[in-house]
């Protein structure tokens, strides 16, 4: 059987899906284990009433098909050039983003309860920044401590007082997602220059040719119309409305994420920008054209703060245009996301979220977050240095996989160092306990075997409202046993899909 | 159109053209080892280097010693112009550079187009030239000729005939315009020296893909005087410089915006004078090289020019100058 006929008969595609259980088939090495969810089989190892055709489909291959399937997956990927730039000790060098071909499945009703928690997360986090560059009515009730929010490297004091157009301070949001086996968390908000969103939509396309009547006969919610969406919210924000230019501001490709902002300038029909293709005249900004200048109306950038404007923050950088900022405080050109929005998502300032919803919301949060201690704290930091063995420490700025500790993994005296660390700078660490992240079923050196997941919805704020795209980069660690799961750090993606139809038994299985 | 963008679609198409250039001149260079004197094969590799400025290679100076030559160094000196990436003008980094370039325009890029030149780069990157040359020394030349003629196949199908495509196409003929001004000046010093080997006038005319229809239209006898002119002023040549420089004037008029009034912009001014040296000063049926109007060096020295105007035009002018009315 080949890749491109791979399903199409007898295979369980469209038909009645056949009873299968966790160690037959193509599923005799998988194991599931109480400890972690998993997204495939109960603990029982029956299979989950959403994931039924598709483990019948892939039971009924055989290993060297689904090997010709995952060939078929990958090259795609190597062939378009999906890929992401590592900097290592001396040059740079690009990856393409590995891609397990097994698609993670969420029902509807599962999908229903993120969607309601992220648009919840969003609108408290945009109240959030207003307040604290305006009122800071939030700061002095003692919702979140002060020194925390005005100490913080990510609050920009620039931002004071200025006029954000229709309050959306963020416009693009990625919010980490794990499930445990007590039910999903939010793990981390991206509220600066989120990414990944490329890989979610380029995973879909090779998947779903990969599984055509599978896909079909799942009901899988479209995500197809994320670019669409992203030029409309961003383009809603517009200072005059109608249709604005609109331009992807990017570091340029060497960044590590330049396929993405070219992908996404590519697909909304926007200019790609780098910071030497703008100018900045009499406070609007124009980018250079083979027939002179032509105005700009909305940026969204892909650069950090501290690079925008070397006149007002980083004076020696590069990548960004002199005059944007006062362009963007007189109101001629917005930038999504506005300028210190990081502070929002610092790792220290997420543990007080749930306190941000309640304050400006009046609600109970929808989602909940890990269990955070704050080595700040005299307390945290004693918790932490005492169980450093049983926790994952993280550098309260830090991305990325980078910098951070993972206690069951590490060496003793690696946490000796860390503890040196803890104890200089306490401020600059957070603690949290290791999750039992659950498992999707992956295809790993020939065989399917569960691994760690964790996923990333991208929600979109306009001047009305929020677009949700139903689904998300479904990030996995590919190392047996692994928990990080950022591409950087070994980690891959898969597809993840989110079923349109409402079954009798899907509701959110524990 | 962006302006950068523009510069690297300009550049784009230049390196994709140099490629098939050093592949076209590998291949004619490389099908004659198997039945030419030795010494005119050292005389090819002398012409070969030339044509890209580099300095000759050390060469044998009498037939016994380019046998020896001939067997012995032709792999390296070829392997220069395949996978050497130190070398600028080598199938790898050109086609490397390309990519490059294409790689910060996926934006504008059809995403088949992009593939198509990926997968062309991937190909040389891991292509095992010890292997190929086992196989055939031309043939790796000929499927890197085969591939790029692909990949022109899918922008014509793909790309709208918009800004991006003129100066992609721009940049091609550019290159062209300057590279076959080399190769016709080159080969008119190089190649007939007053002793000892001489390169034969069809095999610029196979070199310039132009031999066919040279044949057709005028004799199987190829003559100087008559074959530089052929390669001179045949509109139906495609690798003629009456051909490059009339399609570059026709794609600066469609990037002008003001093309059609007065001032013409300056890149445009330039194509047009290019244009009139070629009809007028060499359009005659025999153009001197060393005559005294020096034809092909002051050809050479406006079709760099050219290029400097176009980026002066287009990616590099004052902001000042940018500003709208």
């Amino acid at each position: 059987m080949t890749a491109s006929s791979f399903g199409s008969s007898g295979d369980g595609f469209g038909d009645a899906p056949r009873a299968c259980s966790a160690g037959s088939g193509a599923f005799a090495d998988y194991e599931v284990e109480a400890r972690f969810y998993d997204e495939l089989f109960r603990p029982d190892g029956t299979v989950r009433e959403a994931c039924r055709r598709l483990v019948a489909s892939l039971s009924s291959a055989t290993p060297e098909e689904l090997s010709t399937l995952q060939e078929g997956v990958a090259r795609r990927f190597i062939h378009e050039g999906i890929t992401f730039t590592v900097l290592g000790a001396t040059k740079m060098s690009e990856h393409i983003i590995p891609i397990d071909c097994v698609p993670r499945v969420l029902t509807a009703a599962e999908w229903d309860h993120i969607d309601r928690g992220l648009r919840q997360r969003l609108t408290a986090m945009n109240l959030f920044l207003r307040d604290i560059y305006n009122e800071g009515r939030s700061l002095r009730d003692g919702i979140v401590p002060a020194d925390l929010v005005l100490g913080c490297p990510q609050y920009r004091v620039e931002m004071r007082g200025v006029k954000v157009p229709h309050d959306v301070y963020v416009a693009v949001c990625g919010t980490d997602i794990v499930r445990t086996n007590e039910g999903f968390a939010v793990l981390e908000d991206n509220l600066r220059v989120p990414s990944g969103v490329s890989y979610m939509l380029a995973c879909r396309t090779a998947i779903k040719q990969a599984f055509p009547r599978l896909y079909r006969a799942q009901g899988v919610r479209e995500i197809a119309q994320y670019p669409e969406s992203l030029y409309a919210t961003l383009a809603s924000l517009g200072p005059w409305g109608g249709d604005p230019r609109v331009a992807v501001l990017t570091p340029g490709h060497y960044n590590s994420a330049y396929y993405e902002h070219a992908f996404l300038a590519g697909e909304m029909g926007a200019e790609l920008v780098e910071g030497r293709d703008l100018v900045v005249h009499d406070a609007v900004v124009y980018v250079r054209t083979v027939s002179g200048l032509k105005r700009i109306d909305v940026i969204y950038r892909r650069v950090d703060d501290d690079f925008l404007d070397p006149v007002v923050f980083r004076e020696d950088s590069l990548l960004g245009v002199p005059g944007l900022f006062n362009a963007y405080r007189t109101g001629n050109v917005v930038i999504a996301n506005a300028p210190g929005t990081g502070v929002a998502d610092d790792k220290a300032l997420y543990s007080y979220v749930p306190r941000i919803i309640r304050y400006f919301l009046d609600e109970d949060p929808i989602l909940a977050n890990v269990e955070t201690h704050l080595c700040r704290e005299s307390d945290g930091l004693a918790y932490t240095l005492a169980n450093l063995e049983n926790l994952v420490v993280k550098e309260v700025g830090g991305s990325g996989g980078y910098g951070m500790l993972v206690g069951p993994h590490s060496t003793a005296s690696e946490r000796e160092a860390y503890a040196q660390r803890l104890r200089s700078d306490p401020v600059n660490f957070i603690s949290q306990p290791v999750l039992d992240l659950s498992r999707a079923g992956c295809f790993v050196d020939g065989r399917l075997e569960p691994r760690h997941v964790d996923v990333r919805p991208f929600v979109l704020r306009g001047r009305d409202d929020i677009r949700i795209a139903p689904g998300g980069l479904c990030r996995v660690a590919l190392r047996k046993g692994g928990l990080v799961v950022n591409s950087s750090q070994g980690g891959g993606c898969k597809d993840l899909w989110i079923l349109r139809d409402q079954h009798p038994r899907d509701a959110p299985e524990t | 159109m962006l302006a950068r963008a523009a510069a690297d679609f300009y550049w784009m198409g230049r390196y994709l053209e140099r490629t098939e250039q050093t592949a076209r001149l590998l291949e004619y260079q490389l099908e004659r080892l198997v039945d030419t004197p030795a010494e005119e094969v050292a005389l090819g590799w002398r012409v070969l280097y030339s044509t890209f400025g580099h300095p000759a290679p050390p060469l044998p100076t009498d037939a016994d010693e380019a046998e020896v030559f001939l067997i012995a160094d032709a792999y390296t000196l070829a392997g220069t112009f395949v996978e050497d990436d130190t070398n600028s003008n080598s199938m790898i980094s050109c086609w490397s550079l390309a990519r490059e370039n294409a790689k910060q325009l996926r934006p504008w890029l059809p995403v088949r187009v992009w593939t198509c030149l990926n997968q062309g780069f991937m190909w040389i990157r891991d292509c095992d030239f010890s292997r190929a040359w086992a196989e055939g020394p031309a043939a790796l030349a000929l499927e890197a000729i085969d591939r790029l003629r692909l990949l022109a196949g899918v922008v014509d199908a793909m790309m709208a005939r918009d800004d991006a495509w003129r100066f992609l196409e721009l940049g091609r003929f550019v290159e062209r315009l300057q590279h076959q001004t080399v190769l016709l000046d080159t080969w008119a010093r190089l190649g007939q020296p007053a002793q000892g080997a001489r390169l034969s006038w069809s095999d610029l005319l196979r070199v310039s893909r132009a031999y066919e229809l040279y044949r057709r239209r005028r004799s199987i006898l190829v003559r100087r005087e008559s074959a530089l002119a052929f390669l001179v002023r045949n509109p139906e040549v495609p690798r003629s410089l009456r051909f490059a420089v009339h399609r570059i004037e026709r794609l600066l008029s469609g990037i002008d915006p003001k093309g059609a009034r007065y001032p013409l912009a300056a890149p445009h001014r330039m194509a047009i004078r290019l244009a009139a040296t070629v009809e007028m000063d060499l359009g005659g049926d025999d153009p001197d090289p060393e005559g005294e109007d020096g034809s092909f060096s002051d050809l050479l020295r406006d079709a760099r020019k050219l290029h400097d105007l176009v980026m002066a035009s287009y990616a590099n002018y004052p902001v000042e100058r940018g500003l709208p009315a």
